[in-house]
């Protein structure tokens, strides 16, 4: 059954760079594609893309989004059919151009097109505020903004919600790379302590988690993986996005200790898990 | 007897060990760098919105300075300009030791010497 007749475009923002982007992007496009919508991942971070990689389908590269807006193909041929997950799309970046070819209005055709086509449009913004952002945010409904429990990210990230204001985008916080046992020690930025000073809504809390190292290395989405904290925080935030608004945000925790273990095995969760 | 006492005199100690691991704990949590993330960001947050530049707030610094030591004698060193962040505004706080109030009579007998000067010119 279909509720959505026309798509939606999300980007997934951050200004600062090496904050988890692209995962996040790929992440959250394959959990929306197993909760049985359509969904293209765009990758506009041109001349340096990424995404094909992370979702391992850089060999079967023909066309670009650069392609797409030019109109050199259709988007139907732009798209590349992701072989694990049923109905997840690439539209990868460009690799020889720079981010000037492109213009806002030919990304905001772009996407309109795309809306016909998909339940949800995933875009990677590059990082960065300049004319990058600009394209990837430029058709955008909806805004996610990722960040790190670290000062330069969260810093980044309040400039970026300031230009998606301006633009009459209210983001969410998706807050990546958590590690709970620094968190508890008073050591890293509580995810409280970045919603206060971002002052903003939360989507989502994501864990530093090996098993992503391992799902890029071999270009299985981490959604995909068995026991992924990260997968499982990914595909948590995908269901909220899909309109599960009253699922519970699960606060990362360290797993040591006997009790907590055993708390979480039982199923008691301690407050504001 | 004596076992007694050394086994009690046992216990204490690790009593105390243990208050003082909780003592060392929580001097940790005072000192933990994620309080200092926060309370730097928060400023660093403002000052980017507010775009002040160093030059503005030297200036004012200057004016406030002028200002107050028209009426206090004031120790010019400890004044201190912070903009702090509040619930939904960003307040301005100015903080000085004050040494003590000009007395009025200096003050009247200077704006009439200012008043004659004024009026010889």
């Amino acid at each position: 059954m279909r509720w959505i007749l026309e798509g939606k475009v999300i980007v997934i923002t951050s200004g600062k760079g090496g904050v988890g982007k692209t995962t996040a992007t790929a992440s959250i496009g394959a959990a929306l594609a197993l909760e049985d919508n359509r969904v293209v991942v765009m990758d506009m971070d041109i001349g340096l893309r990424n995404l094909d990689v992370v979702m391992g389908l850089e060999n079967r590269i023909v066309f670009t989004v650069v392609d797409a807006v030019n109109g050199v193909c259709d988007t139907k041929q732009a798209a590349i059919k992701d072989r694990r997950i049923k109905d997840l799309y690439l539209i990868p970046a460009s690799q020889s151009d720079n981010k000037d070819v492109l213009e806002a209005d030919g990304m905001i055709k772009l996407c309109d097109e795309l809306r016909k086509q998909y339940d949800y449009i995933v875009i990677d913004c590059p990082a960065g505020i300049e004319k990058g952002f600009q394209n990837a945010v430029a058709a955008a409904d909806e805004a996610l903004v990722l960040c790190t429990p670290e000062v330069s990210a969260v810093r980044d990230a309040d400039r970026i919600i300031g230009l998606l204001y301006a633009r009459s985008i209210t983001p969410k916080l998706i807050l990546n790379r958590i590690v709970p046992q620094m968190v508890e020690r008073g050591d890293m930025l509580s995810h409280d302590d970045v919603v206060e000073v971002l002052s903003i809504e939360l989507l989502g809390l994501v864990p530093l988690d090996e098993n992503v190292v391992v799902s890029t290395n071999t270009g299985i989405p981490a959604v995909l993986q068995k026991n992924s904290p990260a997968g499982e925080a990914f595909q948590r935030i995908a269901k909220r996005i899909n309109g599960d608004v009253d699922l519970p945000i699960e606060v990362p925790r360290s797993g040591r200790g006997l009790w907590k273990k055993l708390a979480r095995k039982i199923g008691i969760r301690r407050k504001g898990a | 007897m004596h076992e007694k006492l050394e086994y009690a005199e046992r216990g204490l100690k690790m009593k105390f060990k243990f208050f003082e691991k909780l003592k060392e704990k929580r001097q940790r949590k005072k000192s933990a760098s994620g309080g200092i993330a926060k309370k730097r960001l928060q400023f660093a947050i403002i000052y980017d919105k507010l775009e002040v530049s160093d030059t503005m707030l030297q200036s004012l610094h200057h004016d406030i300075l002028t200002v107050i030591s028209k009426y206090f004698e004031i120790d010019r060193e400890s004044l201190k300009i912070d903009i702090k962040p509040t619930e939904d505004l960003s307040s301005l706080v100015v903080n000085t030791h004050i040494l003590r109030a000009k007395p009025a009579s200096a003050k009247k007998k200077k704006i009439a010497s200012q008043k004659i000067a004024s009026k010889k010119q």
